[in-house]
Formats: structure tokens, sequence, C-alpha cells
């Protein structure tokens, strides 16, 4: 190694506790900076070069640099989205936390030719702002330039596996091999767009369900997960509820009732109106089966559960489901467990002497 | 009213025994605490020998069952009598926790 190339590297062990500092700074910006916009993101992750590393770069082209300052990756950070469109949010999000130095930024999803394919990632070559960190002791965290790069999982698995075949073998790769890599890039970035497409789409479809469901066309909505959440949204089930806490004056403790969706399947729901019909009308049976439960008993809490969970009973054992159709009815609750058996069992024998009104 | 708590492997066995009532939760809620801090943990409530809950009791339950999904640890109720299965019911808990 020549004298310039062991200067660099000494500046650099002499400079670890400043990079230390600054890697620690970078990730917890971002990290916090995410959370906050709501991106979620299969990765985050920062590293200081190792001295190797520096070594072999200083090795190959250490004349190209004036000082440790004109490296701009001792400190790297990288960001894996799950998809294309979170690039660019990151991407603008970063440039409102950091320092940009465009001009040796570059994004590299914009130098292919329109029949060439291969690497695609986003490089930032960035600082911290005074605005993010200002230390009279240590101006370095200021100056020091770090690199960002945003690229998405399946960028990344590219360039990991291009980076492993191409690189690690140390042996020129025949010209077919390497085509053959790059038509994957091809591939990868297709299904990158259809990802994002996909996820523009199922947020399109959501919206139109939450309009429907708030316009009340509910024979409209096909029943699924999406459709039932809205649904829910909508708390379909409060007043019933509440009129059953009253019994006993007792306290409502939220839980989640998504699992219902299931229940509401298996009673032949096909759309959310189908629900709606069902749920009027089983709610004054349901009422009255709570009624005749909690009447006698001093308890001062229930789940907001347990009007959609008598309506269901009423509606199995109004069908003439008997307790095959209730164990059954607990199974698609609670999935399957002997205890569904014993449940059913009490159920059964709580509820048979009720005359359901809406039979 | 008495709660034993024992540790076995990855859980957490509290086996409870007598009334959980309004009396007892005081004593219960102490009792229980190193299920409340427990991390990644399955957690047994034992109810075999715990002959009745009151809405206190319940309270209890559903602490236990916040603290440890906030924790990753999880929840599984065992061996409840038909009234503490009927307390289950009539309320809607039975669809929050796992019954075995």
């Amino acid at each position: 190694m020549d004298l310039h190339s062991e200067m660099i590297l000494a500046e650099y062990e002499a400079k670890q506790p400043v990079y230390k500092r600054l890697e620690s700074i970078v990730q917890r910006t971002l990290e916090d900076a995410l959370a906050r916009n709501g991106i979620l993101v299969t990765a985050v992750g920062t590293r200081i070069k190792t001295p190797d590393s520096l070594a072999g770069k200083l090795a190959l082209k250490g004349s190209k640099y004036a000082s440790l300052s004109d490296i701009t990756d001792i400190l790297g950070a990288r960001i894996i989205t799950f998809y294309t469109d979170d690039v660019d949010r990151i991407a603008a999000m970063a440039e409102q936390l950091f320092e940009i130095d465009w001009h040796n930024s570059v994004d590299k999803r914009k130098l292919h030719q329109i029949d060439s394919f291969g690497y695609n990632s986003l490089h930032y070559i960035c600082s911290l702002p005074k605005s993010l960190v200002d230390d009279e002791h240590c101006p370095e965290l200021n100056t020091i330039r770090f690199e960002l790069q945003l690229r998405t999982t399946l960028q990344h698995a590219w360039a990991s596996i291009n980076h492993d075949i191409g690189y690690k073998t140390g042996v020129e790769i025949p010209r077919d091999y390497l085509r053959r890599i790059n038509r994957l890039a091809g591939i990868l970035e297709m299904a990158d767009d259809e990802f994002s497409r996909i996820r523009a789409e199922i947020t399109d479809y959501r919206r139109r369900v939450q309009n429907l469901v708030r316009k009340g066309k509910l024979d409209d909505v096909q029943l699924d997960g999406d459709a039932f959440n809205s649904y829910l949204q909508a708390r379909p089930f409060d007043e019933l509820n509440k009129r059953i806490a009253s019994i006993t004056q007792a306290e409502i403790q939220e839980v989640p009732l998504t699992r219902y969706l299931k229940v509401f399947m298996a009673l032949g729901c096909n759309t959310l109106g189908d629900v709606q019909r069902l749920v009027k009308r089983y709610e004054e049976d349901a009422y009255r089966l709570a009624r005749h439960q909690l009447g006698a008993t001093d308890i001062d809490i229930v789940s907001s559960a347990v009007g959609v969970l008598n309506i269901c009973i009423v509606c199995v054992l109004s069908s003439g489901g008997g307790k095959i159709g209730l164990k059954r009815l607990f199974e698609h609750i609670n999935g399957h467990n002997s205890e569904n058996e014993a449940i059913a069992e009490l159920t059964f024998e709580l509820a048979k002497n009720l005359d359901y009104g809406s039979n | 009213m008495k709660t034993e708590i024992v540790a076995s492997g990855n859980q957490l066995i509290a086996k409870f025994s007598g009334r959980l009532d309004t009396a007892a939760a005081v004593q219960t809620i102490e009792d229980v605490k190193p299920l409340l801090e427990a991390s990644n943990k399955e957690i047994i409530l034992d109810c075999s020998a715990l002959e009745y809950i009151s809405s206190s009791g319940l309270r209890i339950f559903l602490s236990i069952r916040k603290e440890a999904s906030a924790h990753g640890s999880k929840v599984i109720v065992r061996h409840i009598n038909n009234d503490i299965r009927q307390v289950f019911m009539m309320t809607g808990f039975v669809s929050l926790f796992v019954i075995e």
C-alpha cells in the first residue's frame, strides 16, 4: 500500500468514534422518521466500512481520493422497502431529514437504457444538518458524508445474488451467464411494478367498499375480510351490546370481532347485506337470550363480542342447528378444541327453552 | 382462594383454587404479577380447582391476557367447570380466550 493510502487508513482509524456516533444518529433518525410517516419496510440497516474493505477500495482507486472525507460510503445506510413507490416516498423523507449532495447522488434506476436491465437502487450522499445535530465539540458530525441506499426487497435480492455470483468467485463470468442474470433483473422489475399495482388496486378496492358501506349499499359488497372490517368500523353491534350491558349495568370490554367473518360466511352470508339482514332478524332474540343468561347474575363486565355471539347462537338454534350447529359455531370462533363441545352443550341447555319469536 | 405459579420449560402455569371473587381479587392480583411480566411464554391458567369466578376475576384474566399479548406471550385457560364456562359464554369472553 502506498503512503497516501496509509494516511487515509490512519485517519479512518482515528475517526472511528465519530463514525460510530454518526451511525447511531443516522439509524435512529431513519427509524423514527419511518415510524412517524407510517412506512413499513423490510429492513433499515447501517454499517461502517471495515478496514479490509477500505484498504481494498484504496488499492483499486486510492489516487481518486485526496482525503478520507472524499470517500462517501465509509458509513452506509440502507433501507429495503416492500414496494417501489416507497423508495420514492422514503427518498422524499430523506431529502427533508438530511443535506443531500446532489452532485454525487445517483438514481441507478434511471441510468438504464430502454433495452437494459440490472442494478436498480437509489443512492443519496447525505450529511446531517445542524437542525438535526449541532455539537460544537464534534463539528464533523455535520461534515462527514454518508451514503443512503434505497431499494426494494426484490432489487436487494437481485443485487445480493449478483454480487455473490459476480464478485465473490473472483472469476470473470461468461457473457451468457451475465445475460441470464440481467434478464432476471428485468423479471424482478416487472414483479416490483406488479406488486405496487396490486397494492394500489387493493387500496382502491378498500376505498370503494368503505364508500358502499357508508352509503348503506351493503348488498353490493361481497363478504370478505376488507368488507367485514369496513362493516365493523360502522360498529353495527354497539346498540345491542349497550342493551345487553345495561341488564347488569356492566362495562363493555372491547375485543376484536374479525373472527366472526368466518361465522357469518358459514351461516350462508355472501354479502354485507346478508349479514345486516341476519343481524336485524335475530338481534331482539339475541338480547332476550343475553337477558335470560345475565339477568340473574351480578356480572358487571361483558365483551363487545357478546351481541354478535348471541346473534349467531340464536341464528343457529332458530335454524334447527342444535348442539352440533353450536359446536360448529364455536369451532369457527375458537378453532378446533375439545372445549367447544362442552360450551355448545351448555349453551344449548341455557337457550333451548327460549321461544324465538323471529323463527 | 389460592394461586400457585409453576414454571415448566417455556410455560408458566398458574393454578387457581377456590373462589376468585371480589374479596380474593386483591391478593390474586399480587399473586399473578409474575405472569404480567413474563415475555414470550405460554401462560396456562389452570382452573381445575377454581370453583367460581366473579367479574373481578374476569378482569384479572383480562389483564393477564393484555399484558401477555404486549409481551409476546400466549394465554390458555384450561379445565374450567360448567359455572365458569357459563360466565365466559354469557359475557362473550369465550371468543377472546383460548379455552381448552
